[in-house]
């Protein structure tokens, strides 16, 4: 089992390495130059070129991205332009191992902003994981178990509405009467544990957590009622029936046991696709995430940011992957490690 | 673009949801003055709802429009600022602010000095010093780490290979010492040319604002502030994503500024709230029209979509102004395909500007332009060329396609980044046009719109732009979109989109340059205005119309050229 | 003889949007204590959906189950959920087919029987699991108290099936049906299941009905035979006499068709010719018409128009047949029986 995770892991890292690679070739695949972006307008060439020395961007793509990996190795200094670090102490900035890079736009180490907007992003997953699992588990059960009634017509019609309208949709409907015309909820603005208490962290979640939450919801009232289901005519099921099984320990018990196994995988890597910011979400709600963070790195062809936080999503579901795995050997007994 | 504006979201959100009840044309009893002042008092909390994030709060490193109108009356004073006032001359007419006078000029405007007045301090209680003057100016060259700023002074300033103070050798910075140079407390700028708009220039932008050196950290002061102004920015960081809070400065002395002319600074405090969703800047205005409690003191960077307009009725009336924007909008003809001047006259002979207003949103949202100078730069005439009826004369237009002996339908493809009030508005001229003997494509582009139409072989004959001046100087305005030097590369037109080149126009601009008065400036660009209207160089479109709310409990709302048609921070207050 | 088990008339039918399948359509038998009732017949003749009626597994389906089934005296379609549920696997216990997909891959051999006992012994677990060593070790699981703690996939297809049949005999059962169990494993296995479950009957006395579509484990376990097809029986009587003297022309095809036990069978099997009918819309007259070689040796078209009465045959009373043919005795003697596996023509000579 050991050597099977350090395997996995160190495929990982090699996919997060190739990673890194492909995002430094599309970036630098596209037609707009950093330097002038950051520069601006009245910049003779020259001092076009003093900013691209600046931000590492004078140096061909390989070196800047042994670069970047050696800051992710050992650390690294920033402004990437040696001379005006020696000519000008003051405005350098150490980014200390596992640097992920430095962003020009934001004049923070890119380490300083994911820890910044990744309690954000993971709040909303967490409350959202939560909300979606019991939901959606809970009325796929009810769905299939009341399989052909109004009670499961009504259900699955619902997920049908739930799917049709687009996250973007919701969370402004959401905003505009909730929060704005009828004032039930207050305006959501994201607030920390430390800020606000457990209870206004909480409450400031509901909203964009139930929007995020809404559409995963949808997708596992249909699973998890088609997963039991097809679990309920296995022939296990028969047999537990046939040792005189209470009706409900058949359900709970040995159906959806095996129901529910399949989940485990969706919910992973769900989970960790969201870790790495809810792009909408968090945009219309202003929530100072990971998804947002990505928003303003893109618009702003800020690259550093770009990567890093393409790396930590790609680690969160190369992570995710591997702990799924894992948990499938203590799920289910046939799955053997190797 | 100029000086930046934040793009209102093109497709509302209520327009998605379909929630308008109706689309709201024509004006009603609003007007464009601003209400009476009523008695303001001072005190209380001002809330600022604002729905984007700055770029930054490092005053060389600020473009926004309202941003530098807004920090100049609140935490950074300049040199010289544009006073409170609701007439437009008076409005755009510098006047001393940190220095005792506007400025003395000599060597035909390539030599200009300021002196400081006694007693202006930092929130910190140290004295502003001339020092303090020529570093803030020296940072602008630090191009890999001063980003982002406007950068005008780089091209002026007798200089040579000055890389900013961070990485100069002594020599280097010896040299740029002589140019900006400081005697006691007068500092003198030496340019390499005549700068007669210098003084505008520096009152609206922060090109030479100070800075003081022990406070810099290079880029690490991205979102430091230290302030010089009425408040300071409690903690000293502004934080991108959510604002932050403005406390009086207890070193600032009004002693040593003109309240009634630049920043009354009533409010107490001042509670910045950004939300940088898609959705905010329409939400913030929802709540304003309820006037929810929350938002009663309350005003907002962010404005009315023509999808609310519906709702702008009854009391809410009372607390809306309606404004034109220093931004306005025209096409450009393509002058390597539309070489002949009749043709790009008949365009703009048949173009139904009436009803392009229209499906803009109507009078609310727009203003028909005469001239690609927006009404509030000085020296702004309407242009002979585009005067009079806007309505569209294909008939007109026709005939001189026929006069130009070129074959119809004449066909014409027409650029403009899409959206769909863009698309609605966009079908208005192709009509006009049509019945005038062209054949219209409509050619809606996406994000890299201005990049694709800088190109000199794009093979469109008419791309739409807008432009916002960066001071209210038409050398801000002609120059930057027309003259060939600046923009001309191998691989781009720059910012003169239509590749136009004329000699004329040219020796025009460098007499207006080489002007040592802005009055003579001014003549001489309002004359290029006309060579270019001659050529059908551009044809206006419209000056974008600006629709504000504010809370109920909000006074000495208004809005002058000075901000920008942006709410005038400096004149608000709050009552309890 | 006293039945223990009488089913009479029973009928099992799932209405469907196009119409009503009637699985089993008016079965009766009968089984005393001890004894082996072996149920033959194709896949679909209704043999594993009447078994299941009478564990009431059709109970909360849209199955429509009518007749009577009487298990020691009491009619069990009669009974409420609950008391059907408490005789599920405690009077009644079923063996099925398939004993990896009838065990559930995620618990554990152990924790499945001792599921079985507990939910109808208020017994500690421990003592639950006594018995299940106990049980296992009777139906020769080596080691028994060690490998209770096994997942399915760790046994063997033979072991599966001897832990199936643990579970099914852990609470003392009257009657147990088992259903194919032997299809699923190979020959020797076959054999020693086989074996088991009769050691198993003579220390427990306990009924077997057992499903098979394979006359050889008929002939090797059953007392009596009843042949289905289409839903119904077509041919029931005493093991001996059916095979000896079968007068119904499909039993003949079972027959044909039947693997030689001992010896290899290449080119002996001969398959009934056609398929089973469809339950939803069946052969007019005698259900077997369409298949059957021997019907024009029925005079006019009786076979087609008239479903054959279940009458005794012309050797005793208790064996009954529906076929219309009028001498099938000769028939058998003389188009089948040479074409047939010598330990079959053994028993029947």
């Amino acid at each position: 089992m050991w050597a099977y995770i350090v395997r996995r892991c160190a495929v990982g890292l090699a996919l997060l390495l190739a990673l890194t690679l492909v995002t430094f070739a599309l970036f630098f695949a596209s037609p707009v130059d950093p330097a002038r972006f950051a520069c601006g307008k009245n910049c003779s060439e020259q001092q076009r070129d003093q900013a691209r020395k600046a931000l590492g961007y004078d140096k061909p793509v390989y070196e800047q991205w042994g670069n970047f990996v050696k800051g992710v190795v050992v650390g690294r200094d920033f402004p990437a332009d040696p001379e005006l670090r020696a000519a000008a102490p003051e405005v350098v900035t150490h980014c200390e191992a596992p640097c992920l890079g430095y962003s020009h736009l934001n004049a923070r180490t890119v380490n300083e902003l994911v820890k910044d907007a990744a309690p954000v992003s993971i709040s909303l997953a967490v409350v959202a994981l939560v909300m979606w699992l019991i939901g959606g588990v809970l009325f796929g059960i009810l769905a299939a178990v009341t399989k052909g009634s109004f009670m499961d017509r009504g259900i699955v019609g619902l997920t049908l509405v739930a799917y049709a309208f687009p996250t973007f949709f919701i969370a402004v409907f959401f905003l505009k009467y909730l929060a704005v015309k009828w004032q039930v909820m207050p305006y959501p603005a994201y607030t920390s544990i430390e800020e606000g208490g457990i209870a206004a962290w909480m409450l400031n979640l509901l909203m964009p957590s139930f929007t995020l939450a809404l559409v995963f919801m949808a997708g596992y009232v249909r699973m998890t009622r088609a997963f039991v289901l097809e679990s309920m005519t296995e022939d296990y099921i028969r047999t537990a029936r046939a040792k005189g099984l209470q009706g409900r320990k058949v359900l709970f018990k040995h159906g959806l046991r095996a129901a529910l196994t399949p989940l485990v995988t969706m919910v992973g890597l769900d989970f960790a696709a969201l870790l790495a910011g809810a792009i909408i979400t968090e945009s219309v709600f202003a929530y100072p995430g990971l998804g947002l963070l990505t928003v303003q790195a893109s618009a702003a062809y800020d690259l550093p940011t770009i990567i890093g936080v393409v790396i930590l999503a790609g680690s969160f579901v190369i992570l995710a992957n591997i702990i799924v795995d894992i948990s499938y050997a203590f799920i289910d007994p046939r799955v053997r490690l190797g | 673009m100029g000086i930046k504006l934040r793009r209102s979201v093109a497709a509302s959100a209520a327009a998605v949801l379909g929630l308008s009840l109706m689309a709201a044309c024509g004006g009603d009893g609003t007007t464009d003055e601003g209400p009476e002042s009523e008695t303001s008092t001072a005190g209380g909390t001002l809330k600022v709802l604002q729905h984007f994030p700055y770029e930054a709060s490092d005053p060389q490193r600020i473009y926004y429009g309202v941003q530098l109108a807004w920090y100049r009356r609140l935490i950074y004073r300049g040199l010289l600022a544009f006073p409170m006032s609701e007439d437009p001359e008076e409005a755009t007419t510098p006047v001393p602010d940190l220095a005792t006078d506007t400025g003395t000029s000599s060597e035909e405007g390539r030599v200009w000095s300021f002196t400081l007045k006694d007693g202006v301090k930092w929130e910190d209680g140290t004295d502003i010093t001339c020092e303090d003057v020529q570093y803030g100016t020296s940072r602008v060259f630090a191009n890999d780490l001063i980003t982002g700023g406007p950068n005008y002074t780089l091209s002026y300033i007798d200089v040579e290979d000055y890389p900013g103070p961070y990485k100069a050798t002594p020599a280097q910075q010896q040299a740029f010492e002589e140019a900006v140079s400081c005697d006691g407390k007068t500092i003198t700028f030496r340019f390499n040319k005549p700068w007669a708009d210098f003084p505008q220039a520096i009152a609206g932008m922060m090109m030479t604002d100070p800075y003081k050196e022990s406070f810099d950290e290079g880029a690490k002061s991205q979102w430091k502030v230290l302030s010089n102004g009425p408040y300071k920015v409690e903690g000293g960081v502004w934080e991108k994503n959510k604002g932050a809070t403005l406390v009086r400065n207890p070193e600032y002395d009004p002693a040593t500024d003109d309240p009634e002319t630049l920043r009354l600074a009533l409010p107490d405090q001042i509670d910045y709230q950004i939300d940088p969703s898609e959705t905010s800047g329409e939400l913030f205005n929802d709540r304003l029209i309820t006037d929810a409690p929350d938002v009663q003191n309350a005003i907002t960077t962010a404005r009315v979509v023509p999808s609310q307009f519906a709702q702008l009725e009854g009391p809410v009336l009372d607390r809306y102004l309606n404004v034109e924007s220093p931004y306005t909008q025209y096409l450009t003809p393509n002058f390597n395909r539309l070489k002949d001047v009749k043709v790009r006259q008949a365009l703009a002979v048949a173009l139904d500007l009436d009803g392009y207003v229209k499906a803009l949103g109507g009078d609310k949202a727009a203003a028909p332009a005469e001239s690609i100078v927006n009404p509030s730069v000085s020296g702004y005439q309407p242009n002979p060329a585009f005067d009079g009826d806007n309505s569209g004369d294909p008939e007109a237009a026709k005939a001189l396609l026929e006069e130009a002996g070129v074959e119809m339908p004449y066909p014409i493809k027409l650029a403009y980044p899409a959206s769909p009030t863009a698309d609605k508005a966009m079908a208005v001229i192709k009509e006009g046009w049509d019945a005038a003997g062209f054949d219209v494509t409509l050619e809606g582009q996406g994000d890299t719109y201005y990049d694709v139409i800088s190109r000199p072989d794009d093979d469109f004959d008419v791309s739409w732009a807008g432009w916002g001046a960066d001071w209210p100087s038409m050398m801000t305005v002609l120059p930057p979109l027309f003259d060939s030097r600046p923009n001309f590369s191998p691989t781009t037109c720059g910012q003169d989109y239509g590749c136009y080149e004329s000699d004329e126009f040219e020796s025009l601009v460098d007499q207006a340059a080489n002007s040592a008065t802005v009055e003579e400036q001014t003549s001489f660009l309002q004359e290029a205005d006309v060579v270019l209207g001659e050529e059908v160089a551009y044809i206006p479109l419209d000056t974008s119309k600006f629709n504000w709310l504010w809370g109920s409990k909000i006074t000495g709302f208004t809005t002058t050229a000075a901000s920008s048609s942006y709410p005038e921070i400096g004149l608000i207050g709050v009552t309890e | 003889m006293e039945a223990f088990l009488t089913v009479d008339d029973l009928k099992v039918h799932f209405p469907t949007v196009d119409g009503v399948v009637k699985a089993t359509d008016g079965l009766s038998f009968g089984l005393a204590r001890g004894k082996t009732l072996g149920i033959v017949g194709e896949s679909g003749s209704g043999k594993s959906v009447s078994s299941s009626a009478i564990l009431g597994l059709h109970r909360g389906t849209n199955a429509v189950v009518s007749g009577e089934i009487r298990l020691d005296g009491n009619n069990l379609l009669a009974l409420s959920d609950e008391e059907m549920r408490m005789r599920r696997g405690k009077e009644v216990a079923m063996i099925f087919q398939d004993p990896l997909s009838s065990l559930h891959p995620y618990f554990t051999i152990g924790n499945q029987i001792a599921e079985a006992y507990l939910v109808h012994h208020k017994v500690s677990k421990s003592a639950a699991r006594t018995r299940v060593v106990e049980m296992l070790d009777r139906v020769g699981i080596p080691q028994a108290d060690r490998r209770l703690n096994d997942y399915p996939h760790q046994f063997s297809g033979g072991m599966r099936q001897r832990a199936m049949i643990a579970m099914a005999l852990i609470n003392d059962p009257s009657l147990v049906i088992a259903d194919e169990p032997t299809t699923a494993l190979d020959v020797t296995v076959q054999a020693q299941i086989l074996d088991l479950l009769q050691d198993l009957q003579r220390d427990f006395n306990t009924a077997i009905i057992l499903i098979t579509h394979d006359l050889g484990v008929v002939a090797e376990m059953a007392d009596d035979v009843l042949v289905m097809y289409a839903g119904r029986a077509v041919e029931y009587g005493p093991c001996k006499e059916i095979l000896t003297h079968p007068e119904m022309p499909y039993t003949w095809g079972l027959l044909s068709s039947a693997p030689d036990l001992t010896a290899s069978t290449s080119g002996r099997l001969l398959p009934i010719p056609g398929t089973p009918p469809s339950l939803l819309n069946p052969p007019s007259g005698c259900p077997f018409h369409p298949r059957c070689t021997h019907r024009d040796k029925v005079p006019g078209d009786l076979c087609r128009t008239t479903l054959p009465e279940l009458l005794p045959g012309h050797h005793r009373e208790d064996h009954t047949k529906r076929c219309h043919l009028a001498d099938p005795d000769t028939v058998f003697r003389t188009e089948i029986l040479p074409n047939l596996a010598p330990e079959l023509v053994e028993e029947s000579s």
